[in-house]
């Protein structure tokens, strides 16, 4: 398990992170959310041991060691390889530094490749490869040697459908192997969808954490989709409405100002007859993003 | 396995069995070859620079060829072949030696004067013959024989050789101040362009994730150290083989006898203490590199990293010109102890005789406990300075890089 405790880094009079604290267990999968600049990648270089800062971070109870180091997997958020070596060389020498041997390694490159449908043949040189197979040489570096902690700084960035679904099977698979994952990300629609939990940074302070679900709940459920013949004149006015949107085909989205407002106004609407929806939910981690993130309320 | 050894070996093979590096290596031989290939073809062939010889007295003939150490063929015996032979320019021209009873003769025929060495060679073997001739002729006693035999002494009481010990001197120091210099320059830009690439593609932080900087920058520093090591191993053999090859070849033979004093002296300078103040500063120049290196941000700028070390190697290179003269000044003394300086300075004074092993000793030392400092600074600061990568201009990356770790 992954511990950050209280971690606070200044750059001159920049406080980067402020009292920053957070656990990823075995087997999950974290997702670190903010706006660009909230602390994300500073946090990442933090565990990393990359800056001197404050407060501690543990792995399993202990400050991390050199030996911790090689149970590591890191993709930066900057992809970059080494353009003269092929890619088994690349792959090989990254696993190398994370006291992987060689003959250990290099039966797994081909195995690898094909997991990610890389186009090219293991000689082939990095230079000669386009931006995204690189990006998915580089997914392969990371995760490789099977490390215990994975660190994916924006790993969907500049991906595809088809390789983001790639990459997010490789990421399961590691947590079902047990390994403790932490990933940043834009995309709230990837968080939602892979991360069991998440932390969400702002100016460098923590405003948000915990299971997906109950970081959604804790909003209330303010949303509500429904499917009615009433117009949204008639729903405005009902009590707790705030905002009504009308979204085509007699489905509109209520915005409401109390969420114990939806019984009340599911009898007004049925007066006992059937509807074709009513769904009352919280607010989705997209709309969570708009309004915390950036603490600007965008409804 | 050792991280350290793991960045070392990647350094080395992937730089090693680059284009640049061999030729960067081969450079020297090419060259030497090129000019030995020259000479080889402007210098008549050795069939044509024969001398064929003709004689009625074949035993006179053969022991001409044996003894006389004059260049000869013996295709051709007869005074007709010879000249036919001459007239093709096959060969030079021909010798006919005659034995008349109490005279021996020879008459060399060929368009040009036949050369001094040859001429003296042959008179040589012509009064050999005719004193023998002589004293069969005079029918001398033994003791008579004996005291005709005597032969005149000359002893040389030489002095110290004050000349070729200066060219010796002067060959010495530039051979080794321009071999310092290209060495430092190549190997400066090398290290700083690798390390500025490396930091503007920024792989640093996955390296990083797996060793420590120090780990990694040491590892790099061994790199390059051992391909100067290769480089030096590989002009020490070429160099053997080249001397070798120099003090047969009828090219260069006689030059080498000739000068073969200077060239031990020449040799004797090199490969000494000299040798390691040059491989130290490879070290120090390496090191300061990869620190310029560091603080660039961009992969584009990596031409520039090399720029600070390239000027400072060349302040170094143009003091020694400058006090080439002067060995004992003061100055070159003083900064013949002087990192960076020293490994200019301490070889020209020890070359002049103006430094004693102690003081080169001393000089030694402090140029490693430098090298050693900076490598150990340099390691501490080098994850910070390689992890910045905002475009603030030299002091702010360096303020920056030294901020983060």
């Amino acid at each position: 398990m992954l511990t950050v405790a209280h971690i606070s880094k200044n750059f001159g009079t920049l406080q980067a992170l402020k009292d920053v604290t957070f656990d990823v267990h075995d087997g999950e999968i974290m997702g670190l959310i903010g706006q660009n600049g909230a602390g994300k990648s500073t946090t990442f270089h933090s565990i990393l041991n990359f800056l001197k800062f404050d407060g501690q971070i543990t792995w399993n109870g202990q400050s991390l060691t050199a030996d911790d180091y090689n149970q590591i997997g890191y993709l930066p958020e900057e992809r970059s390889l080494m353009p003269k070596l092929t890619i088994t060389q690349q792959i090989v020498y990254l696993a190398r530094l994370k006291n992987q041997p060689a003959k250990v390694i290099k039966p797994k490159v081909s195995d690898w490749m094909q997991r990610f449908a890389v186009k090219g043949q293991p000689n082939d040189k990095i230079s000669k490869l386009s931006k995204g197979n690189q990006q998915k040489v580089q997914l392969i570096c990371t995760l490789i040697h099977d490390p215990q902690l994975i660190i994916l700084d924006e790993p969907f960035s500049g991906l595809d459908p088809v390789n983001s679904d790639l990459l997010k099977q490789a990421i399961i698979a590691a947590k079902k192997r047990g390994a403790a994952i932490i990933f940043s990300s834009h995309d709230m629609s990837n968080v939602e969808e892979v991360c069991d939990s998440l932390v969400m940074l702002r100016n460098g302070e923590v405003v948000l954490k915990g299971k997906i679900n109950d970081v959604r709940n804790q909003f209330g459920r303010t949303r509500l989709f429904l499917t009615t013949d009433w117009t949204a004149e008639q729903l405005a006015a009902l009590p707790n409405v705030g905002a009504v949107k009308s979204l085509g085909d007699q489905r509109c989205r209520l915005q409401l100002t109390d969420a114990n407002a939806g019984e009340a106004i599911f009898d007004a609407v049925t007066a006992g007859h059937y509807i074709q929806e009513f769904s009352q939910q919280p607010p989705t981690l997209d709309e969570i993003f708009r309004t915390e993130a950036g603490g600007v309320d965008h409804e | 396995m050792n991280k350290t050894w793991i960045v070392t070996s990647e350094t080395y093979l992937r730089q090693t069995k680059s284009w640049s590096f061999l030729l960067l290596v081969l450079m020297p031989f090419l060259f030497i070859g090129m000019t030995f290939g020259i000479s080889y073809v402007a210098t008549p062939n050795k069939d044509k620079s024969d001398i064929a010889v003709v004689s009625t007295n074949s035993a006179l003939r053969t022991s001409f060829i044996k003894q006389s150490g004059v260049a000869t063929t013996k295709k051709y015996a007869t005074a007709a072949a010879a000249q036919k032979a001459t007239n093709r320019s096959d060969i030079n021209g021909y010798v006919v030696l005659r034995a008349t009873g109490k005279q021996v003769s020879a008459t060399f025929n060929g368009p040009n004067e036949i050369n001094s060495g040859d001429q003296a060679k042959i008179q040589r073997f012509l009064a050999t013959l005719q004193t023998q001739l002589n004293v069969q002729q005079a029918k001398l006693s033994p003791t008579q024989q004996q005291t005709l035999a005597i032969q005149p002494k000359f002893k040389q009481q030489l002095q110290k050789k004050t000349a070729s010990d200066k060219a010796a001197k002067t060959i010495s120091f530039y051979v080794l101040v321009f071999f310092v210099y290209l060495i430092l320059t190549t190997y400066s830009s090398i290290t700083a362009q690798e390390i500025a690439a490396e930091k503007g593609t920024k792989i640093m932080e996955v390296i990083f994730s797996s060793t420590t900087p120090r780990k990694y920058f040491n590892g790099k520093v061994y790199g390059v150290l051992l391909m100067i090591v290769t480089q030096l191993f590989v002009y020490l053999l070429g160099g053997a083989l080249v001397v070798q090859f120099a003090q047969h070849s009828r090219i260069t033979a006689d030059l080498w006898q000739q000068y073969s004093s200077v060239i031990g002296k020449v040799l004797s300078n090199l490969l000494s203490i000299n040798l390691l103040f040059a491989l130290a500063a490879v070290l120090l120049y390496t090191v300061v590199s990869a620190f310029c290196g560091a603080l660039v941000t961009r992969v584009e700028d990596a031409g520039k990293a090399s720029q600070p070390v390239i000027y400072l190697n060349l302040l170094t290179f143009v003091m020694a010109m400058a006090f080439q003269g002067s060995p004992s000044s003061g100055v070159v003394t003083i900064f013949s102890y002087i990192p960076f300086f020293s490994s200019y300075l301490m070889p020209l004074r020890l070359i002049n005789a103006t430094a004693t092993m102690t003081e080169a000793v001393i000089s030694m030392i402090i140029l490693l406990v430098t090298v050693v400092g900076s490598m150990w600074y340099i390691g501490k600061i080098y994850g910070g300075l390689m992890l910045q990568t905002d475009e603030l201009g030299f002091w702010g990356n360096l303020k920056r890089g030294l901020s983060l770790k």
